[in-house]
């Protein structure tokens, strides 16, 4: 029972990597990224080229993959989405554009990397696992539950207790407010495109040496964060980690009981949640209103 | 400036329906041309590439030796996109528009199940060639259908021989991709292997969706039914992931594990270059170090050397399908003819990369489905074709008519559908 | 979002081009290309769809990301009653019509009570729900092989036959859809769409037209659907599928949702370009992403929306020169 518990835990873990992102841009940019799964691809890829090819050592070519891929993010809004803020119908578009991006970060991934699997070997200190009695814990799956932790502790720290925290929550309570308050809102917001984009693109290059690296991989997590997402509650950071801790925990019992319908549960949890308390479980405190 | 007519909508709605012409059908008369679908982007996309260039390479190969009966052999392609409706209607211009001669491809059986719908229709013949679903055989079967590749009841049979061989296996576990394939793989192979052993037993199941990103969940559950052998019916990157994932949980020193059908395919053993156990039981429709013959190593030679790395096995698939197509012509004396054609594809021989010494790859009348042997091996460190360091190894080798279906199953089965 | 023009019906101008638009697709299949009957009838089929889709969300403003359900369920009526020989096509495409109208009956009451994005998000859950239902149930509803074969009747085997069927009936439901845009249930549904609260000060039951409008969309939705099955005699799970609803998004909005014919154009366009694209390269999405992109950044009203505006801009400008006072 706990090593099912650990292992809900870890998938847990991924996924809030991901949903972190795409609801930190939801919640202070009120943009919703369909594109988020791609910058989680384009991650995995950055990860791979600079730790398989290059050579640079795991733990740096992670790092440096998150923030390459924070780069492109920031670019994406900086000349693209920048452009139909404000627009009336701003929703649809802002479906269509990420939407696009989807499409071509496929196929420049394609272009660039191949159809082939990628593979990335992770670091042989972290090949095993430790058993603790029965409770079996893999040792990289350590690192990612570790990693989610930390992601979501620093994120605390920097929306609630520092300055530019407190621009971000104002933006997001009020964005006209805010710019007449002295806030540098389109700094701002480029940045925090960056910020979490490459949170998505963290979560790529750390699920790089335990899933399949290759395109059209964005896609299937894409629905998977933002049903977490959406059961937090839009916008909500805490939310979020709730969110996905919830989906892993159900999928991981889940499919113990009732093995023939797995593929229906997230949607399922999510409906549930929307029909009985749309604004998510947890809509009292977080970045949005 | 000039006055735009009310009507502008309804002329630019003409416009763009006259822009939909395709100029170029003129050159069908001299060539022989054939229409291929396969998936080029998305998870199926290696699949697809790599059907590519194998057609390609048999293309070239028949073209450089002057052609069949004179004729020279052009092959379209157009991603499939592996969705059912756009093949459809890639199917329905290949034929109205670029005259093809003969359909080709598609990996996916859902859409092989709709294309052969408008081959039917059509009377153009639709030669599979990677796609596996033995419905388009038995229920759905239709005279302008072909398969050139081995369909799940061929490869489940073999497994059941292999696996009727290791007494020791008793208690099964399965896992696969929630949908068609995945289980149908499955269920063939427990049937038959359930009316050779009595003493089998299922401890367990899961079915994630497939593209399931994380498996984690599954793995715990899988080691705590204990099972002697996992039987999976992922194939291409599924197999990847979970492997990955049950690397750490020492799953494969507890248990063997199998995956029959397409768990053999190169891309699995390159994909993993570290950390890929030894002794996995592994198959795939074709592979590149057996059998030993001329024939395949040509094949997998010039593969790398047109595209600079090995072939999945997709790629030998596709390479069947324009041999069959080429022979059934010349054999025939037309490509115009669908009627002569079935009636000489359905009795056509053809030597195949993958028929080992002494075997030629036939096709069977009654269903149109080819009849080759299937070999099963199991991992072992083989560094000849990087970046794989593991191959596959001490092949056991199922003949080829002890794992088809009679011929009284498919009238059976093709029976009890019509009621 | 830009109010949704709100012409009235009839006068001649409109009547006009009404007609320019039957006459031009019904030349089509004179043109003597067997493909392009292929094309237009697909353009027509998904015309149908956008422009239900456009209902809900050009004219009431809700964007809802699930209807392939309604478009899947139409099909699969169609599908399951003919090939399993229950009742003739005459009455199985209607049967399919009271599907999608029974399913928005049954989901829109929940998805109503919510706004936004939330109302997007829930939409989406049910129809994945839907679609997941009909991938796994394989007694009923064949799985992720979907259904193959159906017979039509031989009346309407022929694709230049059914084509014109499709077309009489695609063309009336216009003309029905039309006509609720245009009559006072219409512009209530506009007035949501610009402030609920106030119309619901009005003493109007916001959720009443809300639903009301689900049902509609879903209903034509699933005509929608059936006419393809119809036609393509295969169905597959991928017509219910999220990707089903954001093509159809995707074609209003760059049609335009501001104009009633807006998502027709659109679904024309994709369609062409899809095909033309698909024909030379393996790199399909690229171009595709870039002409979406391009036309977000460049037709704020999508395409129909935006060539409309400067053309007024245009007569505008002309009527100035020529001393007339424009509008």
């Amino acid at each position: 029972m706990f090593t099912q518990l650990i292992g809900g835990l870890t998938s847990s873990m991924t996924l809030f990597l991901v949903a972190s992102g795409l609801t930190l841009i939801f919640g202070v940019g009120n943009v919703f990224n369909f594109a988020h799964g791609s910058f989680y691809l384009l991650g995995a890829y950055f990860a791979y080229q600079l730790v398989s090819v290059t050579g640079i050592g795991f733990f740096p070519g992670v790092l440096l993959a998150a923030l390459c891929t924070g780069a492109a993010g920031a670019v994406m809004e900086l000349f693209f989405l920048r452009r139909i803020y404000g627009r009336g119908g701003e929703e649809g578009f802002q479906i269509l554009l990420t939407y696009s991006f989807i499409l071509i970060i496929d196929d420049v991934v394609k272009m660039i990397w191949g159809t082939d699997y990628k593979s990335i070997s992770r670091p042989e200190i972290l090949d095993g696992a430790w058993t603790i009695g029965d409770l079996f814990v893999p040792r990289y799956d350590a690192v990612v539950i570790a990693t989610g932790l930390l992601v979501a502790l620093g994120m605390w720290g920097l929306i609630r207790r520092s300055r530019f925290g407190r621009n971000l929550r104002a933006i997001s309570a009020n964005r006209e407010m805010a710019s007449s308050l002295g806030v540098n809102v389109p700094v701002t917001l480029s940045f925090v495109f960056g910020l979490a984009t490459a949170l998505g693109g963290l979560s790529g290059a750390l699920s790089a040496p335990v899933r399949t690296v290759t395109p059209g991989a964005g896609v299937e997590v894409i629905i998977g964060s933002m049903i977490v997402v959406v059961i937090g509650g839009l916008g909500n950071f805490w939310g979020a980690l709730v969110g996905a801790l919830i989906i892993g925990e159900v999928t991981a019992f889940g499919i113990l009981f009732l093995p023939q319908w797995a593929i229906l549960f997230s949607y399922a949890v999510m409906a549930l949640v929307l029909v009985f308390r749309p604004q998510g479980l947890f809509m009292k405190q977080g970045v949005a209103k | 400036m000039t006055k735009f007519p009310r009507y502008w909508k309804g002329l630019l709605a003409a416009g763009a329906m006259l822009a939909l012409v395709s100029a170029d059908a003129a050159w069908a008369a001299e060539k022989i041309v054939i229409g291929a679908m396969y998936p080029m982007t998305g998870r199926a996309g290696r699949y697809g590439i790599d059907s590519v260039s194998g057609a390609e390479i048999a293309m070239e190969e028949i073209n450089a030796k002057g052609g069949v009966n004179g004729r020279m052999i052009d092959i379209i392609f157009n991603d499939s996109k592996a969705n059912p409706a756009y093949s459809v209607k890639v199917a329905k211009r290949y034929i109205s528009e670029d005259k093809v001669n003969f359909l080709m491809g598609v990996v996916s059986s859902a859409v092989g199940l709709a294309v052969t719908e408008v081959s039917k229709e059509n009377k153009v013949i639709f030669v599979g060639t990677d796609h596996a679903s033995t419905a388009l055989t038995t229920e759905k079967f239709q005279p302008y259908y072909f398969r050139v590749s081995n369909n799940t009841y061929q490869s489940a049979a073999a497994a059941a021989f292999y696996a009727n061989d290791k007494k020791e296996w008793k208690k099964y576990y399965v896992i696969g991709p929630d949908y068609e394939y995945g289980h149908r793989t499955w269920e063939d192979f427990w049937m038959l292997l359930q009316k050779k052993r009595k003493d089998v037993q299922l401890v367990g199941q899961a079915w994630p969706k497939l593209f399931e990103p994380d498996y984690t969940p599954y793995i715990t559950a899988i080691l705590k039914a204990k099972p002697d052998v996992l039987v999976t019916t992922f194939w291409g990157g599924d197999t990847v992931a979970f492997i990955k994932q049950a690397l750490p949980y020492k799953l494969f020193d507890k248990m063997k594990f199998y995956n029959y059908d397409g768990g053999g395919n190169y891309e699995l053993l390159e994909a993993m270059p570290t950390g890929l156990p030894k002794g996995l039981i592994l198959s795939a429709r074709h592979h590149l170090n057996w059998p030993n013959t001329k024939l395949n190593q040509e094949f997998v030679k010039k593969f790398k050397a047109k595209t600079g790395r090995f072939p999945s096995y997709a790629a030998e698939g596709a390479y069947a399908g324009v041999y069959f197509i080429a022979e059934g012509v010349r054999q025939a004396g037309t490509a115009e003819d669908p009627d002569k054609l079935v009636a000489v594809m359905e009795k056509m021989k053809i030597k195949l990369p993958e028929d080992p010494d002494g075997f030629t790859s036939y096709m069977r009348p009654i269903d149109h489905q080819i009849v080759q042997v299937q070999a099963i091996g199991e991992t072992v460190p083989n560094k000849s074709y990087p970046p794989a360091t593991m191959m596959l190894g001490n092949f056991k080798v199922y003949k080829a008519e002890d794992i088809i279906p009679s011929e009284a199953d498919i009238v059976a089965a093709r029976k009890a559908v019509k009621k | 979002m830009t109010p949704a023009r709100t012409k009235p019906a009839g006068g001649l101008g409109q009547a006009a081009q009404w007609a320019v638009a039957l006459a031009l697709f019904a030349a089509i299949p004179l043109a003597g290309k067997k493909f392009f009957v292929t094309m237009a009838n697909e353009v027509l089929v998904m015309g149908l769809f956008a422009v239900a889709f456009n209902l809900l969300y050009g004219f009431a403003g809700m964007l809802s990301f699930g209807q392939a359900a309604y478009y899947g369920v139409g099909a699969y009526t169609v599908g399951l009653l003919l090939s399993k020989g229950v009742l003739p096509f005459a009455v199985a495409l209607p049967a399919a019509v009271a599907a999608g109208a029974a399913l928005a009956l049954l989901l829109g009451p929940l998805c109503i009570r919510l706004s936004g994005v939330y109302f997007t998000m829930l939409t989406l859950a049910f129809a994945e729900m839907v679609w997941g239902i009909v991938f796994k149930w394989y007694g009923f509803t064949g799985g992720d092989n979907g259904i193959q074969g159906i017979p039509v009747p031989d009346l309407l085997r022929s694709p230049v036959r059914y084509y014109y069927f499709t077309l009489a009936v695609v063309f009336a439901s216009f003309w029905l859809l039309r006509r609720i845009v245009d009559s006072p249930f219409g512009a209530v549904l506009q007035s949501i769409r610009e402030n609920p609260e106030r119309t619901g000060f009005l003493g109007i039951q916001v959720r009443r037209y809300e639903l009301a409008a689900m049902v509609i969309s879903g209903a034509f939705a699933a005509l929608a659907g059936g006419l393809f099955a119809g036609y393509q005699h295969s169905i597959h799970p991928d017509m219910l599928h999220w990707t089903k609803s954001g093509e159809v998004i995707l074609m209003s909005i760059l049609g335009g949702v501001s104009s009633f014919f807006g998502p027709l154009m659109g679904a024309a366009v994709i369609l062409f370009i899809e095909d033309m694209i698909g024909k030379y390269t393996e790199f399909w999405e690229i171009w595709i992403g870039g002409i979406m992109l391009a036309i977000v950044i460049f037709f704020p009203k999508g395409v129909i929306g935006t060539l409309d505006s400067w053309i007024a801009r245009g007569r505008d400008r002309e009527r100035a020169a020529d001393g007339t006072p424009g509008s």
